[in-house]
């Protein structure tokens, strides 16, 4: 593995933010605009309701830790979509960057994304409804880590799944967040969804931490056996994503489907 | 005969259509090969498959002896690779593109290298323009740059000057001679263009239905066919073996 590759990668995708103003829309103005919404909602749930105590910082701290998987999930996608979109796809794959080198480098883009839209949310947060996501503590930290794990297993599924289907499937990359979020349980326990659609709930890493998530803002602790739980099956999601990629990555080259995309 | 590229019984079947059909194709250290055919004759199949793009059905390839496709990444360390066709990178200035592909072939201090790379086509001016702001025919031009950044082993050049005009398709010819003759760089280019071809290269393969029906210098090969040159040579093996 090649670091000036990797770093070459990343510094391939700076280009493109820098020079997209409409790419600062998804570390920027979504976030912002996610904010007021679920911070509004919750002050609004919590005037109306009997309850004093207020639903904002649950739907605040969910939508906020739910970019970390967004952001995670698309830098990876996209990073690949790029090269689709600009028929670039063929001067890639025949360099020497090898398909690890390139996912590591969108990967690590992603991060850099990830710290820019938790920096539009978090002052967002608390400029508008005075949420200071920093008082949550250390404890996200886990939490961001099987976040981040899950964004990027799904965004290498995504390209697999483009691979073999063709350009026509990469709305799964903006459909599968949302699929996520709402069996996740970001804003909420994942009882209060259907009983016959809580199975898919249990094995989905992102509700162990949402959930604790949850139990911190509540002045809990970190369940360990729980985030242990969360981590391990995030590494099941990113080997599992990366399998198929790489499974429909020599469908893809058997196929000599790579003329489609140049 | 020492080869920088060495393949060996290529054959790639698409469903039902055999694309190549089990061929041999070398290219010694620093000789210079055109690939020709009418379409459909498997050309740019070979040529993906020998980039590591497409996957063969069957036989060996090796560049610069390294076997493809286990050892892909360091293969195309020595391969330069452009086609007229190819689009570059959207949103990124011409001097940022080839740095990029610079830094993914292994250049280190690539802004020099890719100053002296325009400078050496005469086209230093495009440096600071938009990729996606160029004609056709610049597009080709620094696309054939990018492919001779590194100072590649071999060149594979699909195509290189299909967009452009007959003054700056030659003073490519001429520099990719220079580039050849100054680097030692082999040379593998498929073109329509059999003047180009006879000016670049020193040994001709043609391909017909997946099956190499020609292999020898230009003239050897229009003697055998009783033509004067090689555009003759192509009608006629178009008219016989055309799809």
């Amino acid at each position: 593995m090649s670091w000036l590759r990797i770093k070459t990668v990343i510094r391939r995708h700076g280009y493109v933010l820098w020079r997209a103003p409409h790419r600062w829309f998804d570390i920027a103005f979504w976030p912002v605009m996610d904010v007021i919404l679920f911070g509004s909602l919750g002050t609004y749930v919590a005037t109306a309701g009997d309850d004093a105590n207020t639903s904002a910082p649950y739907l605040l701290a969910g939508i906020m830790m739910f970019h970390v998987l967004f952001q995670s999930q698309i830098a990876v996608a996209t990073g690949f979509m790029e090269e689709t979109w600009s028929r670039n796809l063929l001067n890639v794959v025949t360099t020497p960057v090898t398909e690890v080198e390139y996912v590591v480098g969108t990967a690590a883009f992603g991060l850099a994304k990830v710290v820019l839209a938790m920096t539009s949310l978090s002052v967002t947060a608390f400029v508008f409804f005075r949420f200071d996501f920093g008082e949550v503590g250390w404890g996200l930290l886990p939490i961001a880590l099987i976040l981040t794990l899950i964004g990027w297993g799904v965004g290498l599924a995504n390209i697999g799944i483009v691979l073999r289907f063709g350009q026509g499937a990469e709305i799964l990359i903006w459909g599968s967040n949302f699929i996520l979020m709402a069996f996740s349980g970001v804003f909420n326990p994942v009882e209060a969804l259907p009983d016959a659609l809580q199975p898919i709930s249990s094995i989905l890493p992102s509700t162990y931490a949402f959930s604790t998530l949850r139990d911190l803002l509540d002045g809990g602790t970190i369940e360990t056996a729980s985030m242990i739980k969360g981590i391990l099956g995030g590494v099941v999601f990113l080997f599992a994503g990366a399998g198929f990629s790489v499974q429909m990555l020599r469908s893809f080259r058997k196929r000599g489907m790579v003329t489609r995309f140049s | 005969m020492r080869y920088v590229l060495e393949a060996r019984g290529l054959r790639k079947t698409f469903k039902d259509v055999e694309a190549v059909a089990g061929i041999d194709l070398c290219v010694g250290v620093g000789e210079r090969v055109g690939l020709l055919g009418p379409n459909g004759a498997g050309k740019t199949t070979t040529l993906l498959m020998l980039l590591g793009a497409i996957t063969a059905d069957e036989g060996t390839i090796m560049i610069a002896g390294h076997s493809l496709p286990r050892h892909r990444s360091k293969a195309m360390e020595q391969i330069g690779f452009a086609a007229g066709y190819l689009p570059l990178p959207d949103r990124l200035k011409v001097r940022e593109a080839l740095g990029v592909f610079a830094g993914w072939y292994g250049v280190r201090n690539h802004k020099p290298v890719v100053d002296e790379a325009l400078e050496r086509f005469e086209i230093g001016n495009l440096g600071g323009r938009q990729c996606s702001q160029l004609s056709s025919g610049q597009r080709t031009l620094v696309g054939i740059v990018k492919a001779t950044l590194h100072r590649p082993q071999l060149l594979v050049l699909d195509e290189p000057t299909a967009s452009l005009d007959p003054d700056i398709a030659l003073k490519v010819r001429t520099i990719l001679l220079d580039v050849c003759a100054s680097s030692g760089a082999g040379l593998l280019v498929t073109s329509h263009d059999m003047r180009e071809v006879e000016m670049l290269t020193e040994r001709v393969i043609f391909l017909a239905r997946g099956n190499v029906i020609a292999n020898d210098s230009a003239q050897v090969i229009a003697e055998v066919y009783g033509h004067d040159d090689l555009e003759q040579v192509f009608l006629t093996i178009a008219a016989e073996h055309g799809r």
